[in-house]
């Protein structure tokens, strides 16, 4: 069956149909070809599917997409403005907290959402957020610093 | 609707779908069986062909509501019991009937529905039932053979012998396995006898857009307006582009820079692109095209080309033409050419049989039966990567970077199977390419833009329409002594490859034929009819056919049997042709004229139809015409090809070249060489298509040079690779390589001890001998002076003979070709089955060309734009043909080959054209053959 939904992507709006039993994820990625958000493990336990909706980070692969209905949703693909690359974007580079990439999209997307509620998170507070994202390479703590550095920025 | 029906065994239960969608996009679109095509938006075409109710039914024309509770079979439901391929699809691959491919499901279908209903049937039953198909290609000889092949089968018969069997006993060349083997099959043929093989409009990723073109609506006229923002406010719209966003407003085109990715300032001919839109729909983007403002002030229009060169004719190009011998055109002035070779005026002077005539030939369209096509990929680091079907993918990736502004290994063009070319994806797919990719970079998004076959027959270029004045002159005693030829050629809007063209019909105005003096002047102009450019035979399908109509008539004039005629004054080895370029390879040619006398019982037939009485209603006669053909691109350019060879860690070998095949069958034939030489099976050949981030440069595939270029570079680097191999071979065997001899794959020393391909491999890894090579192999330089009009053009050349029988029915004047004959010669055949495709495509096309394909401009506007209006040969408008190939071997060629693919073509058109005039009494001098019917005095 199919549904009829509207969406802000990215700033973007769309007009999608949609069958009631496809997740978020599978529409962003096969109907829309955004692909930034990951299939990690279908269950909501790593991460890579990371998107904000409404704000907040989700995981794309835990929201049918019929629920999403009128959501403004946010992925990698919007966060660099014209060819510039986002300071956290550009942070993951200068600190090496790039390897395989494959859980970067989520993790930027984590990152996202905490610096917009908690400008000057601790160390705690970053790892408590990255909870939900999964990274087998770097052992987190570059990320940890990458998010760390543009927080401090932000404060200067 | 919720449509429930049954779908190749299964039942299918879809909702939602509406009434009147159209089956075959049901089928590719909602189901994703894109083995069932589109070729025509008119029903014309039969690539759409399903079996309804196990009834042939075009899928085109099939609203889904009509099959509701019904069964369906499309090509993906074909198969034999355990899913392989059926009889009848294992008999188009025995057979050589699949050449592009693009048609070869339909046909499957076509011909399952006669069997299906018709166990038995003849082979004009065959033709009529396969009828409502069309082949570009192959000139439907070889699928007969196939579908009478498998009923033969069906009714119990062992059978395996066919009528177009290559059945010449010069084809076997001793201890070869693969080169000249009869049996060799098309290496693409299981995937395109299956359906399987996905063409670009096949392809499908996610997110991906669909493209439109704004095209001119006139044929010359100033841009006034031209606000493309408004279609960027219809929804779904997510890119619009016009000049402004390409680098020099997109200006492109070789040889002459005349051409522009969308148009700017001016349009020039009905079809010139003017914006592109992508938008997530093909209707939002058709909404984004309808809601550009467009004003366009209506220019004067050039549209005979007689005219083209007045002084106050409209001038056409920006700025004048670049001229090959140097120099700039003025006006309308596309190119010049000539020959200079002695002096013949004082010769035809002294001539006591001189011929002074003009012939005129039509626009002819490719009509490859996939429209072109391109899917462009957006890529993160700023590049994109294109499926294009065109010729060739360097020259596209060249194109395409210069007007994006991206260095050229951010352009990535990777080939897909492609439906058919003829010379028609060399120009036009450019365009189309550069403008997807625009669209995918500022949409950043996959776009995929095909173009509508009204779309595809407005836009791409044509055969140039063409004007030719020869001056032959001959002694009582029929030698031909002396020939002047003008020769005007229409290159409409633009330049493309008429400058090219223009150049080889000059180089074979006057025939294969010895003279003592030539002297050719050609002039190609710029009008408003479209443009022309590249098509099989480039130029001397114009040039053949106006010699062979008048080297009859003079013949006739003479009192001299035509055929005679031409044995008396044909090249021979050893002979200078018309330009005075020695011939010092063998020549085939009055084998050819010998052969195709005998088959066709000229001699019989010819006096048999000269006592035809006055009042036969339907009279037959019978027309010769033979050609030669420079092989390659002789001095229009630097001619070279490279293939590399690796073996891989399984031990199959991964072949590349630079140069492509669209049908045409070059990738069976560089496995072969492949194989042949490395003494391995041929299974263990795996041809890569050309990706410009793999394969090497090789130049364009045009000019029927990938057999002797291309294939001569896959010589090179097998050499080099069994070099390796017999190295480590020696070195595992503890003796020299001279001492190596092989068995099957095999290597053997002197203890007779057998090495496996794979034993010598390892052996070669361990010793770090590199398994990957390189083989680069080009032409020796050759040098026309297109200012002096003196040179040698080519390297070799390539020969042929045709016969053709014609029935008129005089009230009517309806033309039916019921007998042809024809004999080739083309070196060495390397792979036989295609061929024999190639010369019986080749022929067909020919007679098209003949008798019905007129690509019309009135004052500028295409009078067709749709397959069932501009009318190529069906099945049922051709004879089996009776075609042979006279082998000879040239020195430099792979295995003693030439080249084929488009001289096959040249040859038909007079040959009828001739017949025609036995069977009439009426003299052609203007293709198609336009006959007065003559009212019945019953």
């Amino acid at each position: 069956m199919y549904h009829e939904i509207t969406l802000t992507i990215n700033g973007e709006g769309y007009t999608l149909a949609v069958q009631s039993h496809h997740t978020l994820l599978k529409v962003l990625r096969e109907q829309l070809g955004i692909t930034s958000p990951k299939m990690g493990c279908g269950n909501g336990e790593c991460g890579a599917c990371t998107i904000l909706m409404n704000g907040l980070a989700v995981n794309s692969c835990q929201v049918l997409a019929p629920e999403a209905d009128g959501a403004t949703i946010e992925t990698v693909e919007g966060l660099s403005k014209d060819g510039k690359l986002h300071p956290l974007q550009q942070a993951f580079i200068d600190h090496n907290a790039v390897q395989c990439g494959f859980c970067t999209p989520g993790m930027l997307m984590s990152a996202r959402a905490l610096l917009d509620r908690t400008p000057h998170p601790t160390e705690d507070e970053i790892r408590y957020a990255l909870v939900g994202n999964l990274c087998r390479c770097t052992g987190y703590t570059r990320i940890v610093e990458a998010i760390q550095d543009v927080a401090g920025q932000s404060d200067s | 609707m919720n449509l429930e029906f049954t779908l190749n065994g299964a039942s299918v239960s879809l909702p939602d779908i509406p009434e009147d969608m159209l089956l075959v996009d049901l089928l590719r679109s909602t189901l994703g069986l894109t083995g069932t095509k589109r070729g025509c938006e008119t029903g014309t075409c039969g690539v759409c062909s399903v079996l309804v109710e196990g009834k042939l039914t075009k899928s085109c024309r099939t609203p889904v509501a009509r099959v509701a509770g019904r069964t369906v079979t499309t090509i993906e439901g074909i198969h034999a019991p355990d899913g392989g391929l059926s009889d009848l699809q294992q008999a188009f691959l025995e057979c050589g009937a699949v050449q592009c491919g693009y048609c070869t499901p339909g046909m499957i279908v076509a011909a399952e529905a006669l069997l299906r209903a018709n166990l038995n049937p003849t082979r004009d039953e065959i033709r009529r039932a396969i009828s409502p198909n069309l082949c570009r290609c192959t000139g439907y000889q070889q699928i007969v053979d196939a579908v009478e092949l498998t009923a033969k089968r069906r009714m119990g018969e062992s059978a395996n012998q066919r009528i177009s069997e290559f059945q010449n006993p010069q084809s076997t060349i001793h201890n070869l396995k693969y080169v000249g083997n009869p049996k060799l099959q098309n290496v693409d043929g299981p995937d395109k006898v299956s359906g399987r093989i996905k063409y670009v409009g096949d392809m499908r990723v996610a997110g991906m857009l669909h493209a439109k073109v704004l095209r001119s609506p006139l044929p010359h006229a100033r841009i006034v307006k031209l606000d493309a923002g408004p279609a960027l406010a219809v929804p779904g719209v997510k890119a619009v582009i016009t000049h402004a966003d390409f680098v020099d407003h997109g200006n492109f085109g070789w040889p002459v820079k005349d051409n522009y990715v969308l148009a700017y300032g001016k349009v020039r001919y009905v079809g010139d692109a003017i914006a592109a839109v992508a938008a997530e729909t093909e209707a939002a983007a058709q909404a984004g095209i309808d809601a550009i403002v467009l004003d366009l002030d209506p220019l004067p229009v050039v549209s005979d080309m007689t005219h083209a060169l007045d002084p106050d004719a409209p001038i056409i190009p920006d700025k004048p033409s670049t001229l090959t011998a140097g120099g700039f055109g003025e006006g309308n002035l596309c190119d010049r050419h000539i020959v200079r070779n002695g002096d013949p005026a004082p010769i035809l002077e002294a001539c006591p049989v001189v011929l002074d005539e003009v012939y005129t030939f039509p626009h002819q369209e490719h009509a490859y039966l996939e429209t072109e096509g391109v899917l462009a990929i957006p890529e993160p680091d700023g590049g994109v990567t294109l499926y294009a079907n065109n010729q060739s993918p360097f020259i596209n990736r060249d194109t395409s970077a210069a007007v994006l502004g991206l260095p050229a290994d951010l352009v990535r063009v990777i080939l897909p199977p492609v439906g058919g070319a003829f010379g028609g994806k060399d120009d036009t797919v450019y365009q189309t390419t550069a403008q997807a990719a625009k669209l995918a970079l500022v949409a950043g998004k996959p776009v995929r833009l095909v173009l509508s076959r009204a779309e595809s027959m407005a836009a791409s270029y044509k055969r140039q329409a063409s004007q030719i004045r020869l001056i032959l002159g001959a002694e009582a005693d029929g030698a031909l002594q002396a020939a002047k030829a003008e020769m005007l050629m229409d290159s409409g809007a633009y330049a493309s490859m008429t400058p090219l063209a223009s150049w080889r019909a000059t180089m074979h105005a006057a025939g294969a034929y010895r003279y003592r003096a030539v002297h050719v002047d050609t002039t190609s102009v710029y009008t408003n009819n479209g443009f022309s450019g590249a098509f099989r035979g480039f130029g001397n399908v114009q040039a053949a056919a106006a010699v062979e109509m008048a080297i009859d008539e003079l013949a006739y004039r003479l009192g001299r049997d035509p055929l005679d005629f031409r044995l008396q004054n044909c090249l021979r080895e050893g002979d200078r042709t018309m330009t005075g370029d020695p011939i010092d390879h063998e020549v085939g040619l009055t084998a050819c004229l010998e052969r195709v006398r005998e088959a066709s019982e000229w001699d019989r037939k010819r006096a048999a139809y000269a006592q035809q009485p006055a009042d036969t209603v339907r009279r037959k006669g019978l027309g010769v015409a033979c050609y030669f053909h420079g092989s390659g691109l002789g001095g229009e350019g630097h001619d070279f090809a490279v293939s590399t060879l690796a073996v891989d860690p399984d031990d199959g070998i991964t072949l590349t070249s630079g140069l492509t095949d669209y049908g045409q069958g070059s990738r069976t034939v560089f496995s072969l060489l492949a194989a042949e030489i490395l003494g391995v099976d041929m299974q263990r050949i795996r041809m890569l298509r050309p990706d410009t981030h793999t394969a090497v440069d090789s130049g364009p595939t045009v000019a029927s040079r990938a057999s002797i270029v291309g294939g001569n570079a896959v010589r090179v680097a097998a050499e080099k690779l069994l070099q390796q191999l017999t190295f480590a071979a020696a070195d595992a065997l503890h003796c020299t390589p001279e001492q190596l001899v092989r068995a099957g794959e095999n290597f053997v020393g002197p203890d007779e001890e057998p090495l496996t391909f794979e034993a010598v491999t390892a052996h070669a890894r361990a010793m770090g001998l590199p398994l990957s090579v390189e083989g680069k192999w080009e032409i020796r330089p050759i040098h026309w002076d297109f200012e002096k009009g003196t040179g040698e053009p080519y390297l070799c050349y390539v020969f042929g003979a045709l016969v053709a029988e014609v029935e008129v029915t005089m009230r009517t004047g309806k033309i039916a070709v019921a007998g042809l004959w024809a004999a080739h010669d083309a070196g060495r055949i390397l792979y036989p089955a295609g061929a024999l495709g190639q010369l019986y495509g080749g022929v067909v096309q020919g007679l098209g060309y003949g008798l019905t394909e007129h690509f019309r401009y009135e004052n500028g506007i295409p009078q067709t734009l749709e397959l069932n209006t501009y009318r190529i040969p069906r099945a049922t408008d051709a004879p089996d043909i009776d075609a042979t190939y006279i082998q000879t071997t040239l020195r430099e060629g792979p295995f003693g080959a030439k080249n084929l693919a488009e001289p096959v073509m040249v040859g038909a058109a007079p040959a009828i054209a001739n017949a025609v005039f036995q069977a009439t009494g009426q003299r052609v001098r203007s293709l198609p053959v336009s006959l007065k019917p003559v009212p019945s005095s019953h």
